[in-house]
């Protein structure tokens, strides 16, 4: 009962950190039905840049606002210069495009940086907050999943309270009705990608806290098939799905593939996939994702 | 714009120009082979450039595995990025019949072909419900999860976990190929015979000459093949569905079967590239088959020209070379060393991608034939004629 019960704490923790890389993916995707493969290393150059700063002498939560403000803003001129004079209706240009900013950008942390692993600062307090027999629930996790609800909170309130969120919703809805609106496309659509990249950085920052990680170029790699799948799981363009997909590849990764005998242990990754194409081919539009209707 | 030269097709002498490409094209391919068969490193400053057959090898390896991503992205317009998958699988079957089964390499491809084209169509099954994004979103699953497959614990006795899978086949060129002859011969030639070194061949490079020869055979086939099924029937049907899947459908194309033999193909490519690879390397290691491999071959795809056969040709020599000319160069002027010793040819991978996508969208390829264009154009057989109906029907 009590490994049954930390597993369960451990994939709460990962499955905060996929959720909140998911949620950019979602953001992006929600404005320009694009999966940005350069997510994660998008993430992880703006952790990099949250360390750097910290190690310049910021206070940390500073350093991560700061941050997530830089990242935003050089996604916001990728959009730019590279995304926007794509049509949005052809998929081949645009993956190749963010698959082509993937190799750039994880060669830059990796110059910048080199690939020794370095020390994140401790976002959160050590220890444990509650211990269960000998399952530990340490703050980690606990702020790790707090601030994972938070973000989709602001976000929330940011997309259908606000202005610019009910434009970015009407972008998303549809582009050229929108446009006929007096919306300005462009810069909603930049936003949208600031704002993911800021969100993704935040989970990065999150990730990388975890005491028993450190931060290194590669970090994101394996994270990002995770969190791509978890948005799937969730409906690409669902943010609360982001968070349920989130949840169950973390629960998936400690519980379930623990409890299977004939699956080792090192077949997580596997049995993410697996799960990815269970549904995508069952029920493409995930957990909470609207389904597309096409018409011919 | 007026060419030099025109041909029209279905004459004669547009056959002796067929005829003498080709017959160019393999009299530069084989001069190549004998010049680098030894030395094969080019000085600019003081930084190396390799160029030796064990790379252009590679290149081959990894062309074919281009001439899969541009049967299955290229004509039939479904975005697989998982390539290194099938890559990886290919190698490693090879690997095992050689080692553990002592076959002959080429032998293998009864065993690759087969079973990565089935392998590949059912991965290709779901794309007929999944599309666009969300097939590009798991066939990268697919290629990440590979490593992970291989270094298994109960599959380490037929792939050697992390260590990896050494084959332990030597090639050996027949005794009645003259390379030894032939190459002496083109030592004597005067002025230019100092490029193909000096003595007899030794019996690596020998070795080395002949894997050089065959893997240009098998690919060679695989380039013929392509180039006949893009041409026929089921090859127009792949075409029509990256054009407009509709109107494909409503044409009478069965998509269902048209995808899922381009995704076959595609893969049982991919495996014969990874027996290619293998067979160079000598040693199928999981981390030559990660998902930065498969972003690599998307590369070689997009660098060289999406939908060209050329393209795959360019693409192989690009991710053979580059990354490998990149880690060599030590020292340019006024380029801070740091920059030169990280992981540079990826990044010159990720910027050439960018930079093609963007102000060169037909890659490499496209860019070449155009210039080709100003020389030579081919007239189609009864051209003439055709215009001449045209002109009476208006």
């Amino acid at each position: 009962m009590d490994l049954f019960l930390q597993r369960l704490f451990d994939g709460l923790t990962n499955g905060s950190a996929y959720a909140l890389i998911a949620v950019a993916l979602v953001l992006i995707f929600k404005a320009t039905t694009l999966v940005n493969f350069a997510q994660g290393e998008q993430a992880m150059l703006g952790a990099f840049i949250v360390l750097q700063l910290w190690n310049w002498g910021l206070p940390m939560w500073v350093a991560v606002i700061v941050g997530m403000l830089i990242s935003g803003i050089i996604a916001a001129g990728l959009e730019r210069t590279f995304i926007r004079r794509f049509d949005p209706a052809d998929h081949l240009p645009l993956v190749i495009i963010t698959l082509g900013l993937f190799l750039v950008l994880n060669a830059v942390a990796a110059i910048v940086w080199r690939y020794d692993p370095l020390a994140f600062p401790q976002l959160f307090p050590h220890g444990s907050a509650i211990t269960i027999g000998n399952a530990r629930l340490s703050w980690y996790s606990i702020f790790a999943f707090g601030s994972c609800i938070l973000v989709l909170l602001l976000l929330h309130v940011l997309l259908n309270r606000t202005k610019i969120g009910l434009s970015f919703r009407a972008v998303s809805s549809n582009l050229e009705s929108s446009r006929l609106c007096g919306i300005k496309v462009g810069p909603t659509l930049q936003f949208g990608w600031a704002l993911a990249a800021a969100a993704g950085t935040f989970g990065a920052s999150i990730y990388a806290a975890n005491p028993v990680l450190q931060i290194e170029p590669s970090i994101m790699l394996r994270a990002l098939i995770f969190s791509i799948t978890a948005a799937a799981l969730g409906g690409l363009d669902s943010l609360w799905g982001a968070l349920l997909g989130g949840l169950t590849i973390g629960f998936i990764q400690s519980v379930l593939v623990q409890y299977i005998p004939f699956i080792p242990n090192e077949m997580t990754l596997t049995a993410t996939v697996v799960v990815l194409l269970i549904v995508l081919t069952l029920r493409p539009s995930g957990f909470l994702g609207t389904k597309t209707v096409e018409r011919v | 714009m007026a060419s030099r030269f025109t041909f029209t097709k279905g004459t004669p002498q547009y056959r002796n120009y067929r005829i003498g490409v080709w017959a160019l094209i393999i009299a530069i391919f084989l001069l190549i082979g004998f010049a680098f068969v030894d030395v094969g490193s080019i000085s600019i400053g003081s930084n190396k450039y390799n160029l030796s057959l064990i790379r252009l090898n590679k290149a081959i390896a990894y062309g074919v595995a281009i001439l899969g991503l541009q049967v299955v992205i290229g004509y039939t317009g479904q975005i697989a990025l998982g390539q290194s998958f099938f890559f990886g699988m290919g190698a490693y079957i090879s690997a095992w019949l050689v080692a553990d089964h002592s076959w002959p390499f080429l032998l293998t491809l009864l065993i690759v072909v087969p079973s990565c084209f089935l392998v590949g169509m059912l991965c290709g099954l779901p794309a007929l419900r999944i599309k666009g994004l969300y097939l590009a979103l798991l066939t990268f699953g697919l290629a990440a999860l590979f490593p992970t497959l291989i270094k298994l614990d109960s599959l380490y006795d037929y792939t050697g976990g992390a260590n990896g899978k050494l084959t332990g086949y030597k090639f050996k060129a027949p005794s009645w190929l003259p390379l030894d002859e032939i190459a002496q011969g083109l030592q004597t030639i005067p002025l230019l015979g100092s490029f193909f070194g000096d003595g007899p061949l030794s019996s690596r490079e020998e070795s080395r000459l002949w894997k050089y020869i065959l893997f240009a055979i098998v690919a060679g086939i695989c380039f013929w093949l392509i180039s006949n099924l893009i041409k026929s029937r089921p090859g127009r049907a792949m075409r029509a569905i990256r054009d407009n899947e509709t109107s494909a459908a409503v044409s009478g194309i069965n998509l269902a079967a048209t995808k899922t033999i381009s995704f076959g193909i595609a893969s049982a490519l991919g495996g014969i590239g990874g027996t290619i690879y293998v067979a160079e390397v000598g040693i199928a290691s999981p981390d030559d088959f990660s998902s930065l491999v498969a972003i690599y071959l998307i590369v070689g795809l997009v660098v060289g020209g999406v939908g060209t056969l050329e393209g795959a040709v360019i693409g192989g020599l690009v991710y053979a070379l580059i990354p490998d000319w990149a880690s060599s160069t030590q020292s340019i002027a006024f380029v801070p060393e740091r920059w030169l010793q990280g992981p540079t040819g990826s990044l010159i991978l990720g910027i050439l991608l960018i930079v093609l996508t963007l102000f060169m969208p037909g890659g490499i390829a496209t860019a070449i034939n155009k210039a080709k264009g100003r020389f030579v154009s081919i007239k189609a057989a009864n051209s003439d004629k055709n215009s001449e109906s045209v002109a009476q029907n208006s």
